[in-house]
Parts: C-alpha cells; sequence; structure tokens
C-alpha cells in the first residue's frame, strides 16, 4: 500500500518543502498509513532541533503585545472525543508460560494514561537528566529495577507509580548493525507491549505518564525502523515490581 | 505497520515550573500567567526560527506574535500523545514562515537568493555565536554528519524555506533524489541526535 514514491515524502513534508496540492495529498495518505505518520512525528523532532539551534530573543515589547492580544483572543474550544482509545495500542498477545515470572510479580493498578514522551533538549541536558532522576530517586515511592540484556548491556528503571513517571536508562550497549534498532516496550497487565521509542546507543530517557499498570520493561532488537511487535528471540523483560 | 513513539529524548523539566505539557494544560484552561510562562520557554524559539527564515526581523516579529496567539488560541487542540509542544509550536512557526516566504515571494526572492548561496556558512556563523549552547553544538556536529546532498537538502528547505522543487533547482538535482536526499537526511539527522554519545 505504501508504496516507496509516497514514504519518502515524509522528508519534504516536515521541512514543510511540498506544494501546496502535494501537501494536500500526502496528509490524505497520512490519515491511513500509521508507519508514515510514526515516521513524521519522529523527524519533526528531528526539525525541532535544527529550529530550537537558532533560537534568539526577541525583542522584549513582543510579549507585552502578545500578552495583550490573547486577553481579547477567545480559546477554541476542546475536541470532545468519545471514549477515547488507548494511545499506542500494539496488541501482542504473550504466551502465559514464557511470561510466568511476570505473572507473579504482576502489578494490578487501574488507568493506564497516554505515554507521552517529550522529545527535544535543552541546554545543559546532561545536568538536568541528573536533576530529573535526583527529582524521580527522591520521590517517597521511587523504585529501581534493573536487568542484563539478553543482547548485552544493562537495563535499569528508576520509577515512582504516584508521579507516573520513570526513566529509563540503558548502558553498555553492543553496537547494533546499521540496519538494527533497541526497542524499548512497557508491557500492561493484560501483557500487551507499548512501544516507547528506540534507542541506538545508551541513553536515558524519561517516560512520562502511562507507567501506571505497566508490569515490566522489554528491551528487543528490531530491525530500523522499528518493528509493532516485539521480537521475542531478542526480547528481556525486567519486572518492573 | 510500525507505530513506535521514537526519539526518545527525555523532557527536560524544570522542578519549579511544572513541565511544558502541565503548563500547556494550565494554557488550555485560560491560565493567563501559564501563558506568560510558556512564551518565555517557547518565543526564542519561535522568534529565531522564523527569523532565520524571513530574516526581516519586523516580519519576523510580526509572525512570531501571530504563532504565540495562535498556540494560545488552539491551546486545547494539543495532544501530548502526537508529538513534543515544542515540536507542535516550532510546526506551526515553520509553517506560518512558509506560508509567508511563498505569498511574499516578490519581496522576499532577492534576500532569499543569497540565503541560499551561502546557507552552510551562515549556519556556521550562527552556531558560532552560541557554542556555549550543547545543543547547537550537537545539531552542528549531527548536520556535519550528513552528506553534502543531504546537509543542502534540508537546510535549504528548512532554513531557507524552499520548497523541494526549487531546492532542486538549486542543485541541480532530480526531483526524486531531492525528496529521497530530504528523508535520509532527516533519519540521519533523527539518528544522529538521539545519540547521547555517553
Amino acid at each position: 500500500m505504501t508504496t516507496p514514491e509516497v514514504h519518502a515524502l515524509t522528508g519534504p513534508y516536515v521541512l514543510n518543502a511540498l506544494p501546496e496540492d502535494e501537501r494536500t495529498g500526502f496528509e490524505a495518505h497520512l490519515a491511513d498509513c500509521q508507519s508514515c505518520s510514526a515516521e513524521v512525528a519522529e523527524l519533526r523532532e528531528a526539525t525541532t532541533k535544527l529550529g530550537t539551534a537558532v533560537a534568539a530573543d526577541p525583542p522584549p515589547a513582543l510579549k507585552a503585545r502578545v500578552l495583550a492580544e490573547i486577553a481579547s483572543t477567545r480559546q477554541l474550544p476542546p475536541l470532545v472525543k468519545p471514549e477515547a482509545p488507548a494511545p499506542v495500542p500494539i496488541r501482542r498477545k504473550f504466551n502465559r508460560r514464557s511470561f510466568f515470572s511476570l505473572a507473579a510479580a504482576g502489578l494490578a493498578v487501574a488507568g493506564a494514561g497516554g505515554i507521552a514522551i517529550d522529545q527535544y533538549r535543552e541546554n545543559s541536558r546532561t545536568r538536568q537528566e541528573n536533576e530529573q532522576l535526583a527529582a524521580l530517586l527522591a520521590e517517597s515511592d521511587a523504585q529501581t529495577v534493573r536487568g542484563n540484556l539478553k543482547s548485552g548491556g544493562q537495563a535499569t528503571v528508576v520509577m515512582s507509580p504516584a508521579k507516573d513517571r520513570a526513566i529509563v536508562l540503558l548502558h553498555n550497549l553492543p553496537k547494533l548493525p546499521a540496519d538494527k534498532t533497541y526497542q524499548v516496550w512497557l508491557m500492561d497487565k493484560s501483557r500487551d507491549m507499548h512501544s516507547v521509542g528506540l534507542a541506538t546507543t545508551d541513553q536515558s530517557k524519561l517516560i512520562q505518564g502511562g507507567i501506571v499498570g505497566k508490569i515490566a520493561l522489554g528491551v528487543t532488537v528490531e530491525n530500523k525502523p522499528g518493528a509493532t511487535e516485539p521480537t521475542l528471540t531478542t526480547a528481556t523483560v525486567i519486572p518492573m515490581a | 505497520m510500525s507505530e513506535e513513539t521514537a526519539l526518545p529524548w527525555p523532557r527536560v523539566v524544570d522542578p519549579s515550573a511544572g513541565s511544558p505539557a502541565d503548563l500547556m494544560a494550565r494554557v488550555a484552561r485560560g491560565d493567563a500567567d501559564a501563558f506568560a510562562q510558556l512564551y518565555d520557554l517557547m518565543a526564542p524559539r519561535v522568534y529565531g526560527l522564523i527569523r532565520r527564515v524571513l530574516r526581516n526581523p519586523a516580519l519576523s516579529e510580526e509572525v512570531t506574535q501571530e504563532v504565540m496567539v495562535e498556540v494560545w488560541r488552539t491551546a486545547t487542540r494539543y495532544d501530548a500523545d502526537r508529538g513534543s509542544l515544542a515540536s507542535w509550536i516550532l510546526t506551526m512557526a515553520h509553517r506560518r514562515a512558509i506560508d509567508r516566504v511563498r505569498s511574499e515571494q516578490s519581496s522576499a526572492d532577492r534576500e532569499q537568493a543569497v540565503a541560499a548561496a551561502s546557507s552552510i556558512t551562515e549556519y556556521d556563523e550562527v552556531a558560532e555565536a552560541v557554542t556555549t549552547n550543547l545543543e547547537v553544538e550537537q545539531v552542528r556536529h549531527c548536520l556535519s554528519s550528513l552528506t553534502e546532498l543531504q546537509r543542502e537538502s534540508v537546510t535549504l528547505a528548512y532554513y531557507g524555506g524552499y520548497s523541494y522543487r526549487e531546492v532542486a533547482e538549486l542543485l541541480d538535482a532530480k526531483l526524486a533524489t531531492i525528496k529521497a536526499r530530504m528523508r535520509d537526511g532527516l533519519i540521519r539527522l533523527r539518528d544522529c541526535l538521539g545519540v547521547t554519545g555517553r
């Protein structure tokens, strides 16, 4: 369904380099192409960094003008959604036997929020990451779990269910072939795996929301650009309990 | 096919201010103080990007105002599941800037042509001026990891405000090639920016 030709438009699209007619056509295609919209979201985060890299202070007087204008501007009403479906419903029923230990460790906590990962960096990123980690560790309900990955290296999860927030730290990951990527998943209590992102090397990753009700972290090795279902032979599952 | 939510960058949060998403939730409920904080956080990026594309300071200021008011007006429609707040706002800013480029082509033509001829040099100059900014260094480093054609395709479109047809013309390349270089250039950039190097 997705021809390479159409797929290649993700690049020009996020750069706003498509003429109006092609943009409209591509947006129609996007509505039906989940992999395209996932790619658009990712590439958009990359262009966001390009944008952030040229930040410049606006004239101070602008703020007063904007604030004056919003004071007389009515906001749009929110879109009222009928029963929102889960944000990333990647269904994969796991074999009960293979996750026996998980069942034992399963947390029965209701309600999973959206998984929102914010993907831009600021100045002093490392310092801020450390501060985030410190803040999370300071939560009274903070828990840490870690495990060795089947593919090598370690994953550590620091989480606070009360804050519905977690930081995943990946260490000493072996370098993968160029066409492979690590993929990080959260497993809910019905053993559905929800992709929360890709990694090609050591990094830390903050997950806000969607932690409550998740019983395990999974790390797999997948072909780029990532998979909709985890490849079980490469999976390491670390119970978050 | 795949539904991954990728680019695993940790959100940067000022613990005293609440996360940008929290701020945005307050803005959506009509909180003007929260909007003032959001302005401080985002306006430099919005203005910087728009100015980079449009070049004219007065026009850039005007478009920045439009974008920030639009952020206020449509705050209730922001959906954190679909991307970061910065991404949402900068996408809006870039699109507005491009709309101006296309609608005011006549007045902008000459400046843009000059800009195009020296896009890389200028990029370096801009980056030079703010070398204390780690993110700028990272972006520059990652841009330099692209092939020349990828880098030119991406920067001429994003910073120069050119359509892919115009980029193809400037780089004397086939349309399909430019479309592909824009995509694989951004993919490489994404992968590079996703690397902490630690």
